[in-house]
């Protein structure tokens, strides 16, 4: 029930991750007189009206099994996405619609589509390690979260900035605290530090593979680890990304959920 | 001996010098036995009734699993990890216990279930639909519609889940179930019915499958299954025979673990355990009670008599002979008392417990330690506290008595013969 209701949100957190590291990709400029409040602003003013297509490699390790996906992924702005799996065989064609706040899934093997209640939306899916806070992060995150530099100066022989981000007392969130690493030259994140409401870390997100995909420097590899299984993890691997593609909102029907996957 | 009839039969007849007032103080104890028995009965249907809904609506009174799936019940810790068990040979050993009537193979899941557009999680429950049965009471609460067959892709769903659907018997719907090999199994059912067992819990959240189906659903092999539940009819030994089984299954290849539904529901437990100390509390409070009124009146009458036991006292007979003619007095008012309270106890018990009344009208089916608990008055028949009731029902009458008796012993013949 869980792992379903994660499942969802392992697809919005997935286009989310991905137009995550866009937007902050997108941010590049010259930032030494902002603020951290500015800068994740702009990187989600960045964010809206955007719009990608990609293929992505998704590889999830567990203690019980291990499984390597690959999915074709559109998205526009915050609202939209659709994801399909390629491959393996089992589960290609399976494929999940965002509109709005409405989240379709559509299974191939009995042909149907099935609608997800919000209720659903929390928690990872087939064990992957993403949750529905990573579309939050994405989309509400300067509604929800103090923002403030935490640390500022050079690690590791690069200049980074250390953001933490505290949850406003009226937001409903999932995370305690989320600290991020972000490189002061391209705004590159380095990796993000999920902490729960108990101030616990829950799982650390890593960023590498810096690449130029679609005209634009992305990190093409993200690793998630939870914190309490680190023999765990699920791999996002960038194959293929476009951005500013000719896509609108009607591309995100019902109708091509189901119709595509024939 | 002779002297010990003689007593007895000089206590007997003190009691006809004032009937009316035995008769009074025999109904007080026999009232008191009869509150007592009943209230204990009571409790203790109380306790029966929850304690077998709560095991046999599904938990069953004994559980079998791999020694790594509770508490977590990880969908992975099957019986026998990886490589599974021989099922049908395990439930035969665990069925030939001889305190236990029937064991059934079960296997766990989640997921959901969707008609499309609406879509509700739930709790899989594969089982197999003959054994099941005979174990648990939740596939008798059919509401509409019939049984899912082995090996059809069919599934039995709570009430609540069906008005949450808007499924009826014969609807298809989809069934989502991550696998235990990481694929997303997901299949078309047709809702063979609907069940209401009243626990809200479960008539939302569950939905029961055929064993076979919901392993091939889940990836599992057949020899792969999470939980044998058996039927102990007798609750009260189940921790016993709990014991017995682990030790037996030990000799197995494979470590599993055998546990009671006192260790899997202890609130069950618990609350049998503070109804127990009621009982006792109850019974301290009636007979307390009586002891004082039961004095009262032997006191009178040991006043009344004191120029009776100033003469005995002349005649020769010692202060511990009228003691003793006051006790046997007492005795045979508990006698008395008994036998009455037994009389008119046991009809009632008998007719309470063959026919418990409704009290529907005052509330609906509730839960009690998460156990359902249907609205009737239930006894169960308090052999143990009706014995203990009727010593304590003696005790009150000697200890109530032992007062009046040594006053009584004190008089002094002179002084209460001559009037002073």
């Amino acid at each position: 029930m869980e792992g379903i209701g994660r499942g969802a949100c392992m697809w919005r957190g997935l286009a989310s991750s991905v137009l995550g590291c866009a937007g902050i990709l997108f941010a590049v400029g010259p930032l030494a007189a902002q603020t951290a409040e500015e800068i994740v602003d702009q990187v989600d003013r960045l964010l809206r009206g955007e719009s990608s297509q990609g293929v992505v490699g998704m590889e999830v390790i567990t203690e019980h099994w291990s499984r390597a996906y690959e999915m074709r992924i559109w998205s526009l702005g915050t609202e939209y996405s659709l994801i399909r799996i390629l491959s393996p065989r089992k589960d290609a064609g399976t494929a999940t619609l965002k509109a709005g706040n409405d989240i379709w899934n559509y299974l191939p093997r009995v042909d149907r589509s099935i609608k997800l209640p919000p209720s659903l939306m929390g928690g990872a899916w087939m064990g992957s390690h993403f949750t529905n806070d990573d579309l939050v992060k994405e989309s509400r995150i300067i509604e929800d979260y103090h923002i403030e530099i935490g640390y500022e100066g050079v690690r590791d022989g690069v200049a980074v900035w250390e953001f933490v981000l505290t949850p406003k007392p009226e937001a409903a969130v999932v995370w305690g605290r989320i600290e991020e690493r972000v490189r002061q030259d391209d705004l590159m994140p380095i990796w993000a530090r999920y902490y729960d409401d108990r101030g616990e870390l829950a799982r650390t997100m890593t960023f590498q593979d810096f690449k130029i995909m679609g005209g634009r420097l992305v990190p093409a590899r993200m690793d998630v680890v939870p914190a309490d299984k680190p023999n765990e993890r699920t791999t996002i691997l960038y194959e293929e990304l476009e951005f500013d593609v000719e896509i609108d909102e009607s591309f995100f029907s019902l109708r091509r959920l189901q119709s595509e996957a024939r | 001996m002779v002297g010990e009839k003689r007593w007895w039969r000089i206590g007997w007849r003190n009691l006809g010098r004032n009937r009316r007032r035995s008769i009074v103080t025999a109904s007080a104890l026999a009232i008191g036995y009869f509150s007592v028995v009943l209230m204990v009965g009571l409790l203790q249907g109380l306790v029966a009734e929850m304690v077998e809904n709560g095991t046999g609506i599904v938990t069953g009174q004994l559980q079998v699993h791999a020694d790594d799936y509770l508490p977590d019940k990880e969908v992975y810790a099957t019986i026998g990890g990886r490589d599974g068990a021989d099922v049908a040979t395990l439930v035969a050993t665990i069925r030939a216990d001889p305190a236990v009537v029937a064991a059934t193979p079960r296997v766990y899941g989640g997921g959901l279930v969707s008609t499309g557009t609406a879509t509700a999680p739930a709790l899989f429950l594969g089982v197999d639909p003959e054994l099941e049965p005979q174990v648990s009471k939740l596939m008798e609460s059919l509401e509409r519609g019939r049984h899912p067959v082995a090996g059809a892709y069919e599934v039995l769903i709570g009430s609540e889940m069906a008005r949450t659907l808007g499924a009826e018997p014969g609807d298809e719907i989809v069934v989502v179930a991550p696998a235990i090999d990481g694929s997303l199994g997901n299949d078309l059912f047709v809702v063979a019915g609907v069940f209401h067992s009243g626990l809200v819990d479960l008539d939302r959240a569950l939905a029961l499958f055929p064993l076979d189906v919901l392993q091939a659903l889940m990836a599992m092999p057949p020899s792969r299954v999470h939980e044998i539940a058996a039927r102990v009819p007798d609750p009260w030994v189940a921790a016993e025979v709990a014991t017995r089984l682990a030790a037996e299954l030990e000799r197995g290849s494979f470590p599993v673990s055998a546990e009671s539904w006192m260790t899997l529901r202890p609130e069950m437990v618990e609350y049998a355990k503070l109804s127990e100390a009621m009982e006792w509390v109850l019974m301290v409070i009636v007979f307390a009670m009586a002891i004082f009124g039961v004095a009262n009146t032997m006191l009178m009458a040991t006043f009344e008599r004191r120029y009776e036991f100033a003469l005995l006292r002349a005649l020769g007979a010692t202060p511990g002979a009228v003691v003793r003619s006051v006790l046997y007095e007492a005795v045979a008012l508990g006698t008395i008392a008994l036998a009455a309270g037994v009389a008119i106890t046991m009809p009632v018990l008998v007719w309470w417990y063959h026919a418990p009344p409704s009290v529907s009208w005052l509330f609906g089916e509730t839960t009690l330690s998460g156990a359902l608990m249907r609205p009737v008055l239930r006894v169960e028949y308090p052999w143990l506290m009706g014995g203990a009731a009727a010593a304590a029902l003696f005790g009150t009458a000697v200890v109530a008595a032992l007062y009046p008796a040594i006053r009584a012993a004190r008089v002094s013949p002179a002084d209460t013969l001559s009037g002073r």
